[in-house]
């Protein structure tokens, strides 16, 4: 596990985004967190940010609508979604990772790591969980 | 009134025909006169002749031999004739009279009173004769009236039963009593019930009607207006429940016959299981969007509530008793989203297949019904012996393996051995290699006669407990991949088993199905 990358965390509801930055921070992550897509871009220009991991619905744009812009700017940039949604959306494949939230904040840190471990080793190939 | 009978005499003295006139006017009868044997014949046949008085001595054709004239036409054959004879006769001549038909002899001297008598008893006989004939001819005429009525009613009838016949519709004709009268090829078909078995008896006997409303009512309806309309549920001959829409329409036919009533009854089972299966299945997929939203709106903040207190649990200010409190709410919470994700979340999976692990799934699934499994007393065996990966959605292949293994489970409520085989297997037919999976039970069995139906959708043996959806879904998953599921029960000496076999073929790529809302609430 790498420490001190910074992660860019999104979402809508306040609770959600701060108790999962306090998990990521306890696991010795750095966190940004930004309320929407738009704000996250905004962020993503002015902070060497090593990931983004953002919820999936949110009103403006979604967490895969968000994914997608950021490859387009960045394609080595690793994006997560996280999702409590029953499908996975058509576009999430612009994410090198689609999780469920149910999957608990271990698995959450878990996963972070691995993607950043992976995207270090200069794979980048998008994959669902 | 009566009619005048016509009396014919016959002699060649005009004298004696006077005389004969005289005696016989006051009988207030037709006399006619003939003066030889022919013209009495020609008489006799333009006339119809009562009684015929003839001279036995005539020139030309004497009396005997007029006699034997008469005779010879069937027409005349019982003519009554009276012979006046002026020579005496001996028994003999009288016996040769006779023989030649004749009624009776008068001697000469004729005594009037005698004659006249004689006379008057033939053209008596003669009137009832005739009468008898009139009565037996409109007889025969009305016998045959009506033999011509009843052909032609038999006729339409039959054509009518003809036309009846070509109808798929069951039509059954009943009087009052339910006694059945008609009976068409369409109930023959229908109700497995032959015309012959049928006709006479009772039909709500035979077909075990099960009727919406008193029998009374219904008859007192019909009797009243002529007609009912309604559901009936019934049986075929082979035991099978059936509901038919039932036409019930009172013939009155002119008073001639006994009132009937005219059933028509139409299949419409299959419409009312379609009807029924379309509800249910409109009633799963309701269930489905509710239980989507449901998920989605649960599993937020149980996330943010699962992310809490993992902080909580590592915050240094807890003492050994609230890390506790922590854990065991840490530990329920898991349950909870155990929970949310299997009967809750349909999980849309990635549009390729990929591999699976079949014995993996097998874990999870006895993982989560563990608690179950224990709480009945169930022992579970797992004989697992190195399956490789199949092709698949693992969620598909979860579904057709919890619903069996679900069953096993409930059907052994008082405890019992659940044996789990999974093992590289090849399929004979095609030579195709794959993964078989066997899941057996000591539980309460498959009735043979439900076996037929196991997998029908809306089969249920467990009365409201069940949707009947399990084992059709189970088997339509595994057909998708081209595999096969096969049962079998046997009643043994100790109890049941139960063996599903399932097998999975390795190179079988499942068409992707169109939604796989294949949903983890209690099925089957």
């Amino acid at each position: 596990m790498c420490k001190r990358d910074l992660i860019l965390c999104v979402d809508d509801e306040e609770n959600q985004l701060a108790v999962r930055k306090l998990v990521l921070e306890s696991e010795g992550f750095s966190v940004l967190t930004a309320s929407s897509g738009q704000q996250a871009l905004d962020l993503l220009a002015h902070h060497p940010i090593d990931l983004i991991l953002s919820d999936h619905l949110m009103p403006g744009l979604t967490g895969a609508q968000l994914a997608r812009q950021i490859k387009t700017r960045n394609p080595k940039l690793p994006v997560i979604l996280i999702s409590a949604v029953n499908e996975i959306p058509e576009d999430a494949a612009y994410a090198d990772l689609f999780m469920s939230k149910l999957d608990g904040p271990l698995a959450m840190c878990q996963n972070v790591s691995a993607v950043l471990a992976r995207s270090r080793n200069g794979s980048t190939t998008g994959s669902t969980a | 009134m009566e009619p005048k009978v016509n009396i014919l005499m016959v002699d060649d003295q005009p004298g004696k025909l006077l005389t004969y006139e005289a005696i016989l006017g006051e009988l207030g009868e037709n006399l006619v006169k003939a003066s030889s044997g022919r013209e009495a014949l020609d008489l006799l046949l333009k006339m119809d002749i009562a009684v015929v008085l003839m001279d036995v001595s005539m020139p030309e054709l004497d009396g005997f031999q007029l006699a034997d004239m008469i005779r010879q036409h069937p027409r005349f054959q019982k003519i009554a004739i009276i012979f006046i004879s002026g020579v005496h006769l001996t028994d003999f001549d009288r016996l040769q009279g006779y023989k030649r038909g004749a009624m009776d002899y008068i001697s000469v001297p004729v005594v009037p009173e005698l004659l006249r008598a004689k006379v008057s008893v033939f053209a008596e006989l003669h009137r009832k004769a005739r009468e008898l004939e009139s009565l037996n001819r409109e007889l025969e005429q009305r016998v045959l009236r009506r033999t011509a009525e009843l052909r032609e009613s038999e006729n339409q009838l039959r054509q009518r039963a003809d036309l009846l016949d070509l109808a798929t519709e069951a039509i059954m004709v009943r009087d009052l009593d339910g006694v059945l009268q008609f009976w068409n090829s369409g109930a023959e078909a229908f109700y497995g019930w032959n015309r012959q078995e049928v006709l006479g008896k009772n039909v709500h006997q035979i077909l075990r009607t099960k009727l919406p409303s008193p029998a009374e009512e219904i008859e007192s309806v019909i009797v009243r207006g002529g007609r009912w309309e309604g559901n009936l549920v019934q049986f075929t001959k082979d035991g099978r429940e059936v509901v038919v829409a039932s036409r019930q329409v009172l013939q009155i036919d002119g008073g001639a016959t006994r009132p009937a009533i005219l059933e028509i009854s139409r299949d419409i089972t299959a419409q009312l299981q379609a009807e029924e299966a379309l509800r249910k299945a409109e009633k799963l997929a309701a269930m489905g969007r509710v239980a989507g939203i449901i998920a989605h709106e649960i599993n937020n903040p149980l996330e943010a509530i699962r992310n809490a207190f993992y902080l909580l649990q590592h915050h240094p200010t807890l003492d050994d008793a609230a890390r506790t409190y922590t854990r065991i709410a840490d530990e329920e919470l898991t349950r909870v989203t155990h929970i949310t994700r299997q009967t809750l979340s349909f999980y849309r999976e990635s549009k390729e297949a990929v591999p699976v692990s079949i014995s993996g799934i097998l874990d999870d699934i006895l993982a989560l019904q563990a608690r179950l499994l224990e709480r009945n007393g169930i022992i579970l065996e797992k004989e697992y012996s190195g399956d490789g990966p199949v092709l698949g959605f693992p969620g598909e292949l979860k579904q057709v393996f919890l619903n069996l293994i679900g069953n096993a489970i409930q059907a052994m409520p008082e405890g019992g051995r659940l044996r789990i085989r999974v093992a590289e297997a090849v399929e004979k037919s095609q030579q195709r290699e794959g993964v078989r999976v066997f899941i057996c039970d000591t539980g309460s069995g498959i009735r043979p006669e439900d076996a037929k139906q196991l997998f029908e959708p809306f089969f249920t043996t467990k009365s409201t407990k069940g949707t009947g959806l399990g084992l059709w879904i189970s088997k339509g998953i595994v057909q998708k991949y081209q595999g096969i599921i096969r049962f079998r029960s046997m009643k043994l000496l100790r109890g049941n088993i139960t063996a599903f076999s399932v097998f999975i073929p390795r190179s079988g790529s499942p068409q992707m199905s169109e939604s796989q809302l294949v949903s983890s609430a209690p099925l089957s």
